[in-house]
């Protein structure tokens, strides 16, 4: 009968002791993969919708152009050309893709890839003036950045 | 002297409770960088001598300041079944005497005014995106988005790639909107 007793005390206990190793891997891929977002929220952009997108593979050719109305009404309630290091004009827009293109090394400079992130409600005529000032540059690629929108 | 048998330990379980502390914050503050989006290359800045292209070659996409859409001469509200449109349009091949002459020549032109929502122009450069990728994808006997999402690294894909894009450049032409007159 006594066989049967031998249940000991103890209860069994998973060990949590390398869950935060767990958690910490996460952490350690989340910061690697992950850019602190900058000025993402200094201007009111929805991007449109879009379903034929595809992906560049190199993202150290990308360079990013934000247009769209300033939260901080001190820039006025008209739509701004923005990088992540603040605001550009219109006519200093040649000046920065040459600098944007000296960032990178000799082979790469023609293949510079000028990503557009705009609000829907954008006027076209901002657009194809910067478009203007991107062709005088020569730098004619253009990535319209947009959401994908899964379609039937 | 009395001693415990058990050495002194420190609860991790805390650790825990730090770490997703820390994970949390940078999930929220921090974005995965996208780079998804649609393509397009800028025409080259010096002004080539105007190219006379005939009439049948040039598939119009018009959009005014009010957002509406002119194709092929027609009023639209929407562009329902555009795609479909292209995709005749550009494989045509001479048979229809209103359509291209063959894919190599067709040209799909959309062409703003200054005031047209930025959205809109996007909307109708996606359909004719759209429309290529299906005629390219009909060819290698894939659909369109999987010939889209083909990846270049892969040199079967890559063949696969190059096959249906073969003789049909992708010629999308986005005119600069008129000047208005003030």
């Amino acid at each position: 009968m006594s066989k049967f007793r031998t249940k000991s005390k103890k209860k069994s206990v998973i060990s949590t002791s390398s869950l935060p190793d767990i958690v910490f891997l996460l952490l350690f891929f989340f910061m690697m993969t992950a850019t602190i977002r900058s000025n993402q929220d200094q201007q009111e952009i929805i991007e449109p919708k879009a379903h034929a997108i595809t992906k560049v593979d190199q993202k150290n050719l990308i360079r990013e152009l934000t247009i769209g109305k300033a939260r901080d009404r001190r820039f006025g309630d008209q739509e701004i050309i923005m990088d992540k290091d603040g605001p550009i004009a219109i006519d200093d827009l040649v000046q920065w893709t040459l600098e944007q293109k000296n960032t990178l090394p000799e082979y790469q400079k023609p293949q510079m890839i000028v990503m557009i992130r705009a609000d829907k409600h954008v006027k076209m005529g901002l657009i194809s003036d910067i478009q203007e000032e991107l062709r005088k540059a020569n730098t004619r690629k253009v990535l319209y950045r947009s959401r994908d929108e899964p379609r039937p | 002297m009395r001693k415990t048998a058990e050495a002194p330990e420190i609860n991790a379980g805390s650790m825990a409770d730090i770490a997703f502390l820390l994970l949390i914050f940078f999930l929220v503050t921090t974005t995965i960088l996208q780079e998804k989006g649609l393509m397009l290359k800028l025409p080259p800045e010096q002004n080539l001598e105007p190219v006379k292209i005939n009439e049948r070659n040039i598939f119009k996409i018009l959009i005014n300041s009010n957002n509406q859409f002119l194709v092929e001469g027609e009023i639209r509200k929407d562009l329902n079944g555009l795609r479909g449109e292209i995709e005749t349009f550009v494989m045509n091949n001479g048979h229809n005497p209103r359509l291209s002459d063959n894919p190599e020549e067709a040209i799909v032109s959309i062409k703003t005014s200054r005031g047209t929502d930025y959205g809109q122009f996007i909307t109708a450069l996606d359909e004719t995106k759209a429309a290529y990728y299906g005629i390219y994808g009909r060819r290698v006997g894939m659909t369109g988005d999987e010939f889209r999402q083909l990846d270049l690294r892969d040199p079967m894909s890559k063949r696969l790639y190059q096959k249906g894009k073969d003789g049909i450049p992708m010629n999308i032409s986005i005119a600069e909107p008129e000047k208005t007159k003030s």
